[in-house]
C-alpha cells in the first residue's frame, strides 16, 4: 500500500529524469540560447524556444484576462447569491464544461470560432492567438470556478454573520469580508488555471495558427502563434530518435515540466495557507 | 431602500458571467447535437475500412478498461494508505504534493514521458499496453483524491465498532470502510474515465495509429481511438470538420455521459449518506 502511495512521487521523479535525459543533447548544444534563442527552425536545425515560450505565455495571458473575471464572478455568484437548491445544478453544469475533451474544443474552435474571428477582424485565417485565447478561456473557467468556489464556501459563517450584524449589506459583506478571506484560494485558482492553460495542447494547436515567431507588435493578438505544447505534439511524429530535433522537443517538455511544477506548488502553498488562516 | 435596490442590481450583474458560462456549454452541446442527424446507428458497428467507427469505439473502450484496471486498484490502495495507515508527517505531505503535481501535469508531458519510458525504455513500443500505463498516470490522482474523500466520509463510529469487536485494522478496512466508501470510489473511477476518455495528447505517440486492420490481437499492438482519429483527421489530413462530425459527436456523448453519471452520483451520495439520516 505504501508502494502504491509512493508511485506518484516515483513517477513524477522518473518523468523529470527521463525527459531531462532525452532533452540533454539540445540543452548542451545550445546552452542558454535554447531558452533565449529567437529562431525555431527545423530546416536550419536551430532550436531557440523564446518564440514558443512567448506564444504560450501570450495565449495564456489572453485566456486569463477573460477567464479570471468570468470565473471569480461566477464563483461568488454561485456560492453567495444563488439559492442552495440551484447551486449543485449550476456547479455540475460548469464541471461538465470542464470534462469536454480538448480535441472537441479544438473541433468547435476550427468549425465555428475561427471563421467568426476571421470575418469580424477581416483576416484571411481565423487561427490566431485571439482564437486560442478564447478557447483556452472557456477551458480554464471551470478550474477557477471550482477552486475559488471551494474557498469562498469555506469562509466561516460567523465572519459573514458578524458583518451582517454590524449592519453591512450583503454586497458589503461579500466585498469586504468574503473576498479578502478567500483571497489566497482565489489566487490559487488563478495559478491552477494558468497551469491548466499553459499545458493545454490539442485545442490550442488546432486554433493558434502555429507560426514560430513573436508577433509584431508583440501584443498583436490577431497574428498566429506557436506554443510549447503545440510544437511538441506536431513535431514528435516526424522527429527521428536521437536527432537534435528530437532532443529539442524534450527540452521544451522540460521547460513546460518546470513551469507546471512551480505553478502547481505555489498554488498548493496558497491553498494550505488559506486553510491554516481559517484555522482548518 | 436605495441600498437594497443597488445591491440587487449588483448581484444581478454578478450573475451575467454565470449565464455566459452556461450559455457556452449549451452552445457547444447544441452544435454537437445538431450533427446527430448525420449519425447512423449501423455505422457504430461498421468497420472503419467501410466508413464506420467500430474499431475506434472498441479501441477507446480497450484503452479505458486497461487504464482503469491499472489506476483503479493502485489509486484505491494509495488512498487507503494515506487516509487509514499513514502517520501524518513529512512523507504524507510530500506524497500529497506529488499527487497534486501529477494531477496538474499537462497531458503532453505525460505523453512524452510515456513514449520514452513505457514505449522505449520498457520496450512496449506504440501499443495498447503503453497507452494503458500512460492514461493510468492521468487517472491516478483523480482516483486517489476521490477515494480519499469517500473514505473520510465513513463515520469513525463504524470503524470503532468493528475494532471493538476485535477485528484487525485490515479486516475493518476491508469489510467496513471500503464497502461503505464504495459508491464514492466508483464515482471517482467514473470521473477518472471521463478525464481520459477524450484524451488525445497522452496517446498521440504512445498507443494510437490512424488505421488498424481489425482490432488489436494483443496488448502489444497499436490501437485506434476516437479522440486520436478526430485530431489527426482535422490537423494532419486536413479533412473538413463537417466530415468528422460523427466522431466528435460519439466522443462527446461518451465523455459527457461518464462525467454526468459521475457528478450526479457524487451529489447523490454526498446528500444522502445512509448513515447520516
Amino acid at each position: 500500500m505504501l508502494l502504491c502511495a509512493l508511485l506518484s512521487i516515483i513517477f513524477l521523479f522518473l518523468m523529470l529524469l527521463f525527459i531531462a535525459r532525452e532533452g540533454m543533447q539540445a540543452l548542451l548544444t545550445f546552452g542558454m540560447d535554447f531558452v533565449t534563442g529567437h529562431v525555431w527552425d527545423t530546416n536550419l536545425n536551430l532550436y531557440g524556444a523564446l518564440p514558443l515560450i512567448y506564444g504560450s505565455l501570450m495565449v495564456v495571458a489572453g485566456a486569463l484576462m477573460v477567464a479570471v473575471p468570468l470565473g471569480v464572478a461566477t464563483a461568488i455568484f454561485v456560492e453567495e447569491v444563488l439559492p442552495f437548491s440551484l447551486r449543485d445544478l449550476i456547479k455540475s453544469l460548469i464541471e461538465l464544461l470542464a470534462s469536454i475533451p480538448s480535441v472537441i474544443y479544438g473541433f468547435i474552435g476550427v468549425l465555428f470560432l475561427a471563421p467568426r474571428v476571421a470575418s469580424i477582424f477581416g483576416l484571411s485565417s481565423g487561427t490566431v492567438a485571439l482564437t486560442a485565447s478564447l478557447v483556452l478561456a472557456v477551458m480554464t473557467v471551470p478550474t477557477i470556478v471550482s477552486i475559488s468556489g471551494e474557498t469562498i464556501a469555506a469562509v466561516p459563517k460567523e465572519y459573514k454573520e458578524a458583518a451582517l450584524a454590524l449592519g453591512a449589506t450583503k454586497w458589503q459583506t461579500v466585498k469586504d469580508v468574503v473576498i479578502p478571506t478567500a483571497k489566497s484560494g482565489i489566487l490559487a485558482s488563478v495559478m491552477l488555471g494558468f497551469g491548466r492553460a499553459i499545458g493545454e495542447t490539442v485545442a490550442v494547436l488546432m486554433v493558434a495558427g502555429n507560426v514560430a515567431m513573436i508577433p509584431t507588435p508583440p501584443w498583436n493578438f490577431l497574428s498566429p502563434v506557436y506554443t510549447l505544447t503545440a510544437v511538441i505534439a506536431m513535431q514528435m511524429g516526424e522527429a527521428a530518435i536521437g536527432t537534435l530535433e528530437y532532443s529539442a522537443l524534450f527540452g521544451l517538455g522540460l521547460i513546460l515540466f518546470i513551469i507546471t511544477l512551480i505553478v502547481n506548488s505555489l498554488a498548493d502553498i496558497l491553498v494550505k495557507r488559506g486553510v491554516k488562516r481559517l484555522g482548518g | 431602500m436605495a441600498g437594497k435596490i443597488s445591491e440587487k442590481v449588483f448581484f444581478a450583474i454578478l450573475g451575467v458571467p454565470t449565464i455566459i458560462c452556461l450559455a457556452v456549454f449549451l452552445w457547444i452541446t447544441s452544435i454537437l447535437l445538431s450533427g446527430i442527424g448525420t449519425l447512423r446507428l449501423d455505422l457504430l458497428t461498421t468497420s472503419v475500412l467501410k466508413g464506420g467507427f467500430f474499431e475506434m469505439i472498441v479501441g477507446t473502450a480497450y484503452l479505458l478498461l486497461g487504464a482503469t484496471g491499472v489506476a483503479g486498484p493502485i489509486g484505491v490502495f494509495a488512498a487507503i494508505y494515506l487516509t487509514e495507515y499513514a502517520r501524518h508527517g513529512r512523507l504524507t505531505r510530500i506524497i500529497d504534493q506529488a499527487i497534486n503535481n501529477l494531477a496538474g501535469m499537462p497531458s503532453i508531458i505525460i505523453g512524452l514521458f510515456g513514449y520514452t519510458f513505457f514505449c522505449r525504455q520498457l520496450g512496449l513500443g506504440i501499443s495498447l499496453a503503453a497507452g494503458w500505463l500512460t492514461l493510468a498516470l492521468m487517472m491516478l490522482p483523480i482516483v486517489i483524491r476521490g477515494t480519499e474523500e469517500a473514505i473520510k466520509m465513513v463515520p469513525n463510529t463504524f470503524k470503532e465498532a468493528a475494532l471493538a469487536l476485535g477485528a484487525s485494522k485490515w479486516e475493518t478496512t476491508k469489510s467496513i470502510t471500503l464497502p461503505s466508501a464504495a459508491p464514492g470510489i466508483i464515482t471517482s473511477v467514473l470521473l477518472g474515465i471521463a478525464r481520459v476518455a477524450g484524451e488525445t495528447a497522452a496517446i498521440l505517440f504512445t498507443a494510437c495509429v490512424l488505421v488498424t486492420r481489425g482490432l488489436p490481437k494483443s496488448p502489444f499492438e497499436p490501437v485506434m481511438a476516437l479522440a486520436f482519429n478526430l485530431f489527426v483527421k482535422i490537423v494532419a489530413l486536413g479533412e473538413p470538420p463537417e466530415k468528422v462530425f460523427g466522431i466528435a459527436l460519439i466522443l462527446f456523448l461518451l465523455v459527457i455521459s461518464f462525467a454526468a453519471v459521475g457528478i450526479a452520483l457524487r451529489i447523490y451520495y454526498r446528500r444522502k449518506q445512509p448513515w447520516l439520516r
